[in-house]
């Protein structure tokens, strides 16, 4: 019969595992990490999913631990991830564990061979022999094995040392199944960022998640809202956060993680090979986890100085490590922003921006004396003056409602973000113009979406624009692995 | 035992059902006109069915396409598709194709509530008891979210009258279960044009397809051989097809069929709504590459089109950006070309490079306003969101008159001429030379943001195959840009001849 403990409730982040440029364990930027956590953490999960144990050694796996262990010092519990694809190892690295001075294990369901159900019970069995508590843990998006409730159960009964169950699956059936099951006998933990507020509503002790690397103080809030029955201040953070959370949950959680880390300026290194940078976690998602750690005042703004050659313009926006604090070269300045799903309202903007008197504002002015109009070129805004071209030419009247209404509000929203946000400062909006070559699928449909789409790939098309973004070392990495939608055949 | 019936093999198309534009009533003549184009090369005809859009049409609307059939096959026997969601409805579509003459009745599993396996087979077991019409039962989980379980076609196959199923699933492991326990008392009927050749050698009796309408030719030659045993040619056959099938399959299904009979020049008008005629599961790119298919079968006429690779002095190729030799000279702008691949593959590859403050700054701000009506410039990138450095526009030299020649520019050649671009890059770079600085003729690090560069791409109006013209595109912009940049910038770009 497993048993609750006093200590397992509360927000528990899942430590991603920072990594040298040289791919070694990078203890530093790990304790800098646990020091960043710990004053709004109940414990915390070392080498859990998001810690990447499954790309580790043993070795790295109980330094990181040790590490952790140690940076904590008895503060708040430790729960060691030490779930393995075999029963031998994962017996033997939770023994290690238990001697270590870990205060439980957190232990994966048996993964890539799949084995049945009374398999899994007997691993666990083995497991608790071992005598340190341990957390059964659900995660059937990377374990490819969804627990049975009965399965859980039947674990949660029996074994003398299970403390708890944790489940990232999403799947809140199943968590109910659970609370009718088993609740008050041992701790059931959400391990599912989009779900953490109903699950804690619905009875959840705490919650293992990877966002609470990001944002710890944000979930303590959720959580002792719901301890105090204040719901209406839990669903508001919920939901304040919840594009957030279904960036890092949806897109490669332990790589965007990581990059969000980094634009608060926190030293953390890439996640190991094969996840990269560009891959689940998207080049676009990236500008609006960004937008939205900015908006949780998790990154703050910098002075920067824009250099517009006989002159300057101080400003100040949200800068991350990558944000020059000197912009110049205002003669020609290209980026690119994309924005999706769905793919029919997808958007795709290239953007220049330069001055008025440089090659952008004699491009303007030329087109629209010569074959302006007749191509579909529109001013859509004077502050900076802006051209939208279509890129595929405008055919049926719901292409041009969608692209001259639609996409256009959207690029001009982008603007008036990216001047109110101090990208697009005051002082240069007479001096600077701007190109948006805007695509809009003739099989669009969603009129808001294209216009979402169109506002986020501007706002973010400006910032790379002015961030110089790509960089060339970016470009250099995923030169091989880049991957053009439409370079193959259907 | 039950008794196989001796027509039932060989070659059938899942016809689609042809409706008037606007009104979206059966257009009768075409209905006709599709069969005659369909009757020479196949063995019976289906109405009804998936791709004749069964769930938005009336049981009257079914009972008529029967009608049509029956008096245009010529003899060839008529399977009527039957499918319902529930039993009493199929029974009665059962009846009615019964009336109209149709040689048997093709029935989906039933669909949208999941009965039990029981219900499946009460199902199928009330139809076949209720009316006397040979039936043929339908597994096709794409679109019905479910299999028919092997076990519930097991006992159904002791029905007398069951005689067939038609497998549209494509998993050949479910076709060989199939085969294994039942062929010896039904028919099985490969549905998935993809595996049409493995299921036929695997055993099955013949074929039920959305492609047979289209090119019932080639399946009634795999037919053949296979029946002959000379799989080799077969296989060829096989992969003639095997793009167009998989579209017809996996990408919009008899939408998409509707498309490739228009281009043949039979128009079957747009499918009911809310299916589009494209922009739906059929998207245009996806169209365009339709016609380039048809047109590699000869099923539609190739269009001919007179083009010139660009030739004569490199330095006078850059009229369209307005830029002059004397220009390029002035302000020390950088030249170069290549010339890559053989046939439909090959790519000649035109770049100038210069400072953002010269004139090819201003072009390069002027491409992206279009002032070239269907050569409209776009943007060197990996994919999306991966922009290269320095910035680099590639302008067709020759006008993208419909979008299977821009289905070559996006992607294989954007991407490619990236890829050159981005290589050259790093070859520049102290790091991957040793730190002792650029490597001659590739991009250094002062170019990346000083520079602006435009690649004039000439790719055949005809080219098709992404994958050789993605290797031309890269082989012939790697020496475009390894000649701009050997020379000392400022060199006279006019001493530069091509070739």
């Amino acid at each position: 019969m497993g048993y609750k403990t006093e200590w397992l409730k509360g927000i528990f982040p899942a430590l991603i595992t920072p990594f040298t440029p040289d791919d070694r364990l990078d203890e530093e930027a790990y304790r800098e990490l646990i020091r960043f956590v710990l004053p709004h953490v109940n414990g915390v999960v070392p080498c859990g999913t998001t810690g990447e144990f499954s790309y580790m050694t043993l070795e790295e796996r109980k330094r990181a631990v040790e590490v952790c262990l140690d940076e904590v010092s008895g503060r708040v519990p430790v729960v060691a991830g030490t779930g393995c694809q075999s029963t031998r190892e994962t017996v033997a690295l939770t023994e290690w564990a238990r001697d270590a001075g870990a205060s439980g294990a957190l232990i994966v369901a048996p993964y890539f061979l799949k084995p049945t159900f009374n398999e899994v019970y007997d691993h666990f069995r083995a497991v608790d022999q071992v005598g340190l508590p341990f957390i059964l843990y659900n995660i059937p998006q990377c374990a490819g094995t969804h627990f049975k409730w009965w399965t859980a159960e039947g674990m949660a009964l029996d074994l003398d040392n299970a403390i708890g169950i944790k489940d990232s699956s999403g799947d809140l059936p199943f968590m109910d199944a659970m609370f009718e099951k088993v609740k008050g006998k041992v701790s059931i933990f959400v391990g599912h960022d989009e779900v953490v507020q109903p699950a804690l509503a619905a009875g959840a002790d705490g919650a293992i998640l990877a966002s609470a690397n990001l944002i710890p103080d944000v979930w303590q809030r959720v959580y002792r809202a719901v301890q105090e029955g204040d719901l209406e201040t839990a669903q508001y953070w919920q939901q304040r956060v919840q594009k957030l959370v279904r960036i890092v949950v949806r897109c490669s959680s332990t790589q965007a993680v990581k990059e969000g880390l980094r634009m608060m300026g926190l030293p953390i290194g890439d996640s190991r090979h094969p996840i990269m940078p560009g891959g689940g976690f998207k080049r676009e998602d990236y500008g609006e986890l960004r937008l939205q750690l900015e908006m949780l005042g998790k990154i703050k703004k910098a002075p920067v100085t824009y250099d517009l050659g006989g002159r300057q313009v101080e400003t100040e926006v949200f800068a991350t490590p990558q944000t020059p604090r000197t912009i110049s070269g205002f003669t020609l300045k290209v980026g690119e922003g994309f924005a999706g799903p769905p793919f029919q309202e997808l958007a795709h903007v290239d953007l220049l921006m330069g001055l008025k008197d440089g090659p952008v504002g004699r491009a303007i002015e030329r087109s629209m004396a010569g074959w302006g109009e007749e191509r579909g070129l529109r001013i859509i805004n004077e502050r900076p003056r802006t051209l939208l071209v279509p890129t595929v030419t405008i055919r049926t009247a719901k292409q041009r409602r969608l692209f001259y209404e639609h996409a256009a509000e959207g690029v001009n929203l982008g603007i008036r973000l990216s001047i109110e946000d101090g990208f697009l400062p005051e002082g240069i909006l007479d001096d600077v113009a701007l190109i948006a070559n805007v695509f809009v699928h003739p099989a669009a449909s969603i009129a808001k979406r294209v216009e979402f789409n169109n506002y986020k790939a501007t706002r973010h098309a400006i910032r790379k624009a002015l961030e110089g973004r790509p960089t060339v070392e970016e470009l250099i990495n995923e030169k091989a692995a880049a991957r053009h939608p439409f370079r193959y055949a259907p | 035992m039950p008794v196989k019936l001796p027509w039932l093999k060989g070659v059938f198309p899942a016809l689609v059902t042809p409706f008037v534009k606007k009104t979206e009533e059966i257009d009768e003549d075409a209905y006709r006109l599709l069969i005659r184009h369909t009757l020479p090369n196949v063995d019976g005809l289906v109405t009804s069915g998936t791709t004749g859009e069964f769930p938005y049409l009336t049981r009257e609307e079914q009972r008529r396409l029967v009608v049509i059939g029956v008096e245009e096959a010529g003899g060839k026997p008529v399977i009527a598709g039957c499918g319902a969601s529930s039993t009493q409805e199929a029974i009665a579509l059962a009846r009615d194709a019964k009336e109209a003459g149709a040689s048997a009745a093709l029935i989906v599993t039933p669909y949208f509530l999941h009965p039990s396996d029981k219900g499946v087979y009460q199902h199928f077991y009330d139809i076949a008891t209720t009316v006397d019409l040979p039936i043929i039962l339908y597994n096709i989980p794409q679109v019905m979210d479910r299999y028919l379980p092997r076990t519930v076609v097991e006992d159904l196959a002791d029905l007398p009258n069951i005689v067939g199923l038609k497998d549209s699933s494509g998993d050949l492991t479910y076709t060989m279960e199939l085969l294994e326990y039942v062929s010896d008392r039904i028919d099985i009927f490969i549905g998935h044009d993809e595996v049409v050749l493995p299921a036929l050698a695997g055993g099955v009796s013949g074929m039920i397809l959305a492609s047979a309408q289209v090119y019932p030719d080639v399946w009634q030659k795999v037919f053949r051989l296979v029946a002959e045993g000379r799989l080799e040619e077969a296989r060829a056959l096989q992969r003639s097809v095997q793009k167009l099938s998989r579209i017809f399959c996996r990408y919009g299904g008899g939408v998409a069929v509707k498309a490739a009979l228009k281009m043949m020049g039979l128009d079957m008008g747009r499918p009911r709504k809310p299916l589009k005629g494209v922009g739906g599961a059929l998207i245009h790119e996806t169209r365009a590459e339709i016609r380039l298919e048809l047109e590699k079968l000869g099923k539609i006429p190739v269009e001919e089109a007179a083009f010139e690779y660009p030739s004569g002095l490199l330095v006078e190729r850059f009229g369209d950006l307005e830029i002059t030799p004397a220009g390029l000279a002035a302000h020390h702008m950088r030249v170069g070309s290549g010339v890559a691949g053989e046939g439909l593959n090959k790519v000649q590859i035109d770049l100038v490079a210069g400072g953002k403050e010269t004139p090819l700054g201003d072009a390069y701000a002027l491409q992206l306003t279009y002032p070239l009506h269907g050569r409209e410039a776009l943007t060197a990138i990996l994919e999306p969101a991966l922009t290269v450095r320095p910035a680099t526009l590639l302008l067709p030299t020759l006008p993208q008159k419909n979008l299977r020649q821009a289905n070559m520019i996006y992607g294989p050649t954007q991407s490619a001429l990236a890829r050159a671009i981005v290589d050259a890059l790093e070859a520049g770079l102290p790091s991957a030379s040793g730190g002792t600085g650029g490597v001659k003729g590739h991009i250094p690090p002062a170019a990346v943001d000083g520079e602006v560069m435009v690649a004039l791409a000439t790719v055949h109006p005809r080219a098709l195959d992404r994958h050789a013209l993605y290797q031309s595109v890269h082989a012939a912009a790697t020496q475009a840009l390894a000649q701009a940049f050997s020379g000392a910038r400022g060199e006279e770009p006019g001493t530069r001849e091509e070739e």
